[in-house]
């Protein structure tokens, strides 16, 4: 009989653990879908010619609580590239850490190489301030000659993608319209965690630098491909 | 005795005060490269420096991309790591001023006098050009001083040690093979009777001058070195090593813009089907220039070095400011045999910098600004190779093949 009310109760107190954690466990889920919906992130590329810098800005909700990791995604196209060793050099300086999906080749020309990706932490220890700002720099690469007079083509950046992550939502639940998506949980990439992920459209905003948002590169204009040449045969 | 002491206290105070300068330089670098964003150590120094490490970490130098040279040279740079990352400038420093005093050398093997030699290789050890190019980490200077090494020793008859140093500077860098033939030409048996006009016989008096002893050895040894040392790489990084540090060099057809004017013609056919061709089609006019050259003026080798790397960066398909070292390091051993006046050389200098500013206009606004001035960069490396062609001209045209040199007209 005593056995049975002890059961009785040792199960009615770990459901109600449960219960408490999950009730917590969605308390905390809730928040991050709040903090998440109420994040700005911002993107500005700013120098000339081919070898520039993104600058991208998040801006967190006051209230996010220390435990809060951020991940920025940027999904590069290929006409641009990154230098990992630029990067590793700029990593020792800044206190952001950056990690590739491919190995880059710093050489091919654009059509030749495809975009890639790359996982931005920008407080990879630490507490989580509400202001983050990263500049990574980029590099334009050169692009398949024109047949047509255009002297410029487009390389369209888009701004990243905003991840956030707390061990107190685990797992991850009730977090709709947002997405949840697979991530190395830190930028040692040693294991995957599960981030919930921005959805885009309400809260980014594009400031564009003179040359807008689009980053153009100069393209040899070949229209004259013909013209050019010939005459180096000849006088050969 | 006074003049014997004032002249060994200028000697010495001349390379001393060009190592100086130089380690100067290097110290200035260090702490440019810590407080300026601007860096002054070159992007190549970095390169060797990641290879060294993987060499340490037991991996193959290749696995760092872009690293396209010996593995020697990586293995020469692991102190970097182990000792301080400011060894290898140290290095390249070192042998700047060394080649400075093969030049000293060599010009006194040639008949120069101790003053006259020593005002001329001041041309190269007070010259900011491998100042900075060794200061800031580029490895020109261990071929220059390898080169130079190897005329040295063809000057003074030291066969061995000439084919040694020989086999060393092509495992390093391709562009010494070049000078096989010259040097084949000048070690071969020269024809002390009067030659048969017939056209068979004399051909084959000419092919056999090629053999005999000093040109066998020398040959022997020199192929055995870059053999060794072919083998041992390839035993050890396998193909990666042939590939990145000879087939890559050989096959580049590098599609952004350098002084080259090949280089748009490259970017423009990069994907049709005759990129192959037009590669192996801009060999000719190097080719043909190098026989030419070599059958002129194989008699004075160091001229004749001279003229062949200058050809030979002039007419490549790519050209960047490095490979200039390549052909200044033999420039002082030629003035002495020059009939130039003091004018007109430094009007083909300024000339030849003229040249240079005139291309780095365009390919700054290029690069950095956004412009598309890919015409223009690809005029002013036509332009440049017409310049370059111009002072060669002068040069060969004022070329003395005295056996005593003429003293430096100093105006």
């Amino acid at each position: 009989m005593y056995f049975v009310l002890v059961s009785v109760l040792a199960c009615l107190a770990s459901c109600h653990c449960f219960i408490e954690r999950d009730e917590k466990n969605e308390n905390h889920c809730g928040l991050l879908q709040h903090w998440i919906e109420s994040s700005l992130v911002s993107m500005e590329i700013i120098k000339k010619g081919f070898h520039r810098e993104v600058e991208t800005t998040v801006e967190l909700s006051p209230d996010v609580h220390s435990g809060v990791r951020v991940l920025l995604l940027h999904r590069w196209p290929r006409g641009v590239y990154v230098d990992p060793y630029q990067l590793a050099s700029l990593s020792d300086l800044s206190d952001w850490k950056i990690i590739l999906d491919s190995t880059i080749d710093l050489e091919g020309p654009a059509h030749k190489t495809t975009g890639f990706v790359t996982f931005v932490y920008p407080t990879p220890d630490g507490p989580t301030p509400t202001l983050l700002k990263v500049t990574i720099p980029i590099h334009g690469r050169y692009h398949e000659p024109s047949f047509v007079a255009e002297t410029f083509t487009s390389v369209e950046i888009e701004p990243p993608e905003l991840l956030l992550w707390t061990e107190k939502c685990i797992p991850l639940n009730n977090v709709e319209p947002h997405e949840v998506m697979e991530a190395p949980c830190t930028h040692h990439n040693s294991s995957s965690c599960q981030w919930v992920k921005q959805q885009h459209q309400q809260k980014v905003k594009l400031y564009s630098s003179y040359s807008g948002v689009d980053y153009r590169v100069p393209l040899d204009a070949s229209s004259q491909f013909t013209v050019i040449f010939s005459p180096y045969f000849c006088s050969a | 005795m006074e003049r014997l002491i004032t002249k060994l206290t200028e000697k010495h105070v001349l390379f001393t005060a060009s190592f100086v300068i130089r380690l100067a330089l290097v110290a200035y670098g260090d702490y440019q490269d810590k407080t300026m964003v601007v860096k002054y150590t070159d992007i190549d120094y970095h390169v060797f420096t990641d290879a060294a490490r993987c060499i340490t970490e037991g991996q193959s130098p290749y696995n760092r991309s872009t690293y396209r040279y010996t593995p020697l040279l990586a293995w020469l740079l692991t102190p970097n790591i182990y000792l301080s990352m400011v060894f290898g400038k140290i290095l390249f420093i070192v042998c700047d001023v060394l080649s400075g005093l093969l030049i000293y050398k060599i010009l006194l093997l040639k008949g120069l006098g101790t003053e006259a030699a020593l005002r001329v290789c001041s041309l190269w050890l007070l010259n900011p050009l491998p100042i900075g190019v060794s200061s800031r980490g580029n490895a020109e200077s261990i071929l220059a001083a390898l080169v130079l090494g190897t005329l040295l020793c063809m000057e003074a008859r030291h066969l061995m040690w000439g084919a040694i140093l020989y086999g060393l500077s092509v495992h390093m860098k391709i562009y010494p093979v070049t000078y096989a033939l010259p040097i084949a030409l000048s070690l071969r048996t020269t024809e002390t009777r009067s030659e048969d006009k017939k056209g068979m016989k004399s051909l084959m008096r000419f092919i056999r001058s090629f053999f005999n002893q000093e040109l066998f050895l020398f040959a022997s040894v020199a192929a055995g070195v870059l053999c060794m040392l072919t083998a041992l790489f390839c035993y050890m990084y396998g193909w990666e090593f042939l590939h990145e540090t000879y087939l890559y060099h050989l096959t580049r057809r590098d599609i952004r813009h350098n002084f080259s004017p090949y280089f748009y013609m490259l970017y423009l056919t990069a994907d049709s089907g005759w990129s192959q061709w037009l590669g192996l089609a801009a060999f000719l006019p190097q080719l043909i220039l190098l026989l030419v050259a070599s059958w002129a003026f194989h008699s004075d080798l160091s001229f004749c070095c001279f003229l062949h790397t200058a050809i030979f960066v002039s007419f490549n398909k790519v050209c960047t400011s490095q490979y200039f070292l390549w052909y200044l390091c033999l420039l002082p051993l030629v003035i002495p045999h020059l009939s130039l006046s003091l004018k007109q050389g430094v009007g083909l200098l300024i000339l030849w910098f003229a040249g240079q500013g005139l291309w780095l206009g365009p390919a700054y606004f290029l690069e950095f600004e956004g412009y598309n001035t890919f015409l223009w960069i690809w005029l002013a490396g036509l332009l440049f190779l017409i310049i370059n062609s111009f002072i060669l001209i002068q040069i060969v045209s004022h070329y003395k093949p005295t056996q005593t040199p003429q003293r430096l007209k100093v105006e």
